[in-house]
């Protein structure tokens, strides 16, 4: 039982909404929440399996993890632009600070540890970027009916998590350092877990939805 | 004073709900935006979809107000041609050659003012395509007509008019000239009508002043079918102009619309 958490089970959940809703479609960034969240679950899995049984820190493979997170979601939020005349430039811009920093980050801990601060800048950016999505839709004259729009809903569950977890990525070694097993932390990624994944769960059920109606989608 | 690390975690989490909070206010605050934004859109829809009935309403007046022309022309003109034709082809003598002669003359004579009218009232028909060729066009085609009567002493101006056009406010302004002009013959007793049309930067500025009774705008408008000056002003206010009407008793009338052509 040690492999069923509130991660794992909203995570696993969320990969069925997305196999279910998202299997037919023709449009790559959302067909690759499949493979993103087929490996998120992964990764949940092999990051339990490591601690609890091979009795060693997990952080190397989420460090690994980390490069497909901020690639995925940086190229998803770069599909949401792009109809506003986004340039690709910044895209590669931000994806080339975050290698930098990454690889900084990794030298400077000699490989020891979790790369936290290119994390937490990468929840910044994210959040902006989420930021941004929103300004873009208000200044947006054409209306669109937002309760039923896949990309509003994948970023305000986006923006939940990444600025949820502002705070405890900024105090993250301190929290590491006083903090029991189920800390604080560990409640509040629950929680931003559990948004995260319903929110992404209806992004995909009114993508689907949108889908149907449009065939021309996919 | 220390602050304990428990003290600290607890601060943690605290801000992390604060940090939870914010992002839900702000999807309600799009979400709400985005209501008003839907309401803002169906109501263009409305109006403009009223613009629409009103433009296909003020086209078949026009329509209308071209087949009564018609109908005064082929009575009071054509048919009082063509029944001196009939009189003058019965009366005629075979066996007196002069008189028969003259009276043929003047049958050609009947004949071609008839066709000549005929023509006229042919290209009065295409009242929407005159529209179409310009507002000042138009007027002065309609205006033709009305000379013809020889009731009024009639003055038209108008600057260069070939730099704005919008076919749609061309029509609705047309059918005002046309209202305008219809109370003037109705009820203003009036012997000379001066019409001024002008360009003026992008609005257009129509000027019709008449020197007949007058009359009180307050009182007329506060009446409900108010000479169609209520119309005059919903019409001009669509079409995003202002309409000023100013009437002294026995000083005429001005009536002033301007739109903007942008």
């Amino acid at each position: 039982m040690t492999f069923v958490t509130v991660n794992t089970v909203s995570e696993f959940l969320c990969f069925l909404a997305a196999i279910f809703f998202l299997y037919g479609e023709k449009v790559t960034a959302w067909k690759l929440f499949i493979p993103f969240l087929l490996l998120t679950c992964a990764v949940e899995i092999g990051g339990i399996y490591i601690r609890e049984y091979m009795r060693i820190y997990n952080y190397p493979i989420y460090n690994v993890y980390l490069l497909f997170e901020c690639g995925f979601t940086s190229y998803f939020f770069y599909y949401l632009y792009k109809p506003y005349h986004y340039k690709a430039l910044w895209l590669l811009s931000w994806l080339g600070v975050f290698a930098a920093m990454y690889v900084g980050e990794l030298f400077y801990n000699n490989f020891g540890r979790f790369t936290s601060h290119t994390a937490t800048v990468m929840s910044v950016v994210f959040v902006l970027a989420s930021l941004y999505f929103y300004y873009l839709k208000l200044k947006d004259e054409h209306f669109e009916p937002l309760l039923f729009s896949a990309p509003f809903w994948w970023v305000s569950g986006t923006l939940f998590f990444y600025f949820g977890s502002t705070v405890c990525n900024i105090f993250s070694d301190y929290l590491a350092e006083h903090e029991r097993i189920r800390s604080v932390r560990y409640i509040i990624f629950n929680i931003l877990d559990i948004i995260m994944y319903i929110f992404w769960s209806y992004a995909f059920l009114c993508r689907y939805r949108q889908r149907k109606s449009s065939p021309s989608l996919g | 004073m220390q602050i304990s690390s428990k003290e600290i975690i607890s601060l943690i989490g605290l801000t992390s709900i604060i940090f939870l909070i914010a992002p839900l206010f702000l999807i309600l605050y799009v979400l709400s935006y985005n209501r008003r934004k839907k309401k803002h859109h169906e109501e263009t829809l409305i109006l403009q979809k009223n613009f629409e009935t009103e433009l296909l309403k003020t086209q078949m007046e026009v329509q209308e107000q071209t087949l009564k022309t018609v109908a005064y022309d082929l009575h009071d003109n054509i048919g009082q041609l063509l029944s001196l034709t009939t009189i003058t082809l019965s009366s005629i003598n075979l066996n007196d050659s002069r008189n028969t002669a003259e009276k043929i003359a003047l049958v050609e004579d009947l004949t071609l003012r008839s066709i000549k009218e005929v023509k006229a009232l042919s290209r009065l028909l295409h009242g929407e395509e005159i529209v179409s060729k310009g507002l000042s066009a138009a007027i002065e085609f309609e205006l033709e007509w009305l000379k013809r009567s020889e009731k009024f002493e009639i003055t038209f101006e108008h600057n260069n008019m070939a730099i704005i056009s919008d076919n749609a406010k061309d029509t609705i302004l047309f059918r005002l000239f046309q209202e305008i002009i219809n109370n003037i013959i109705q009820h203003a007793k009036a012997t000379g009508i001066i019409i001024n049309l002008e360009a003026i930067e992008d609005t257009l500025k129509l000027t019709i002043r008449d020197n007949g009774v007058g009359f009180d705008v307050d009182e007329i408008l506060k009446r409900k079918g108010g000479m169609g000056l209520h119309n005059i002003k919903r019409r001009s206010a669509m079409i995003n102009g202002t309409a000023s009407i100013v009437s002294t008793k026995l000083n005429g009338t001005i009536i002033t619309i301007n739109v903007p052509y942008k």
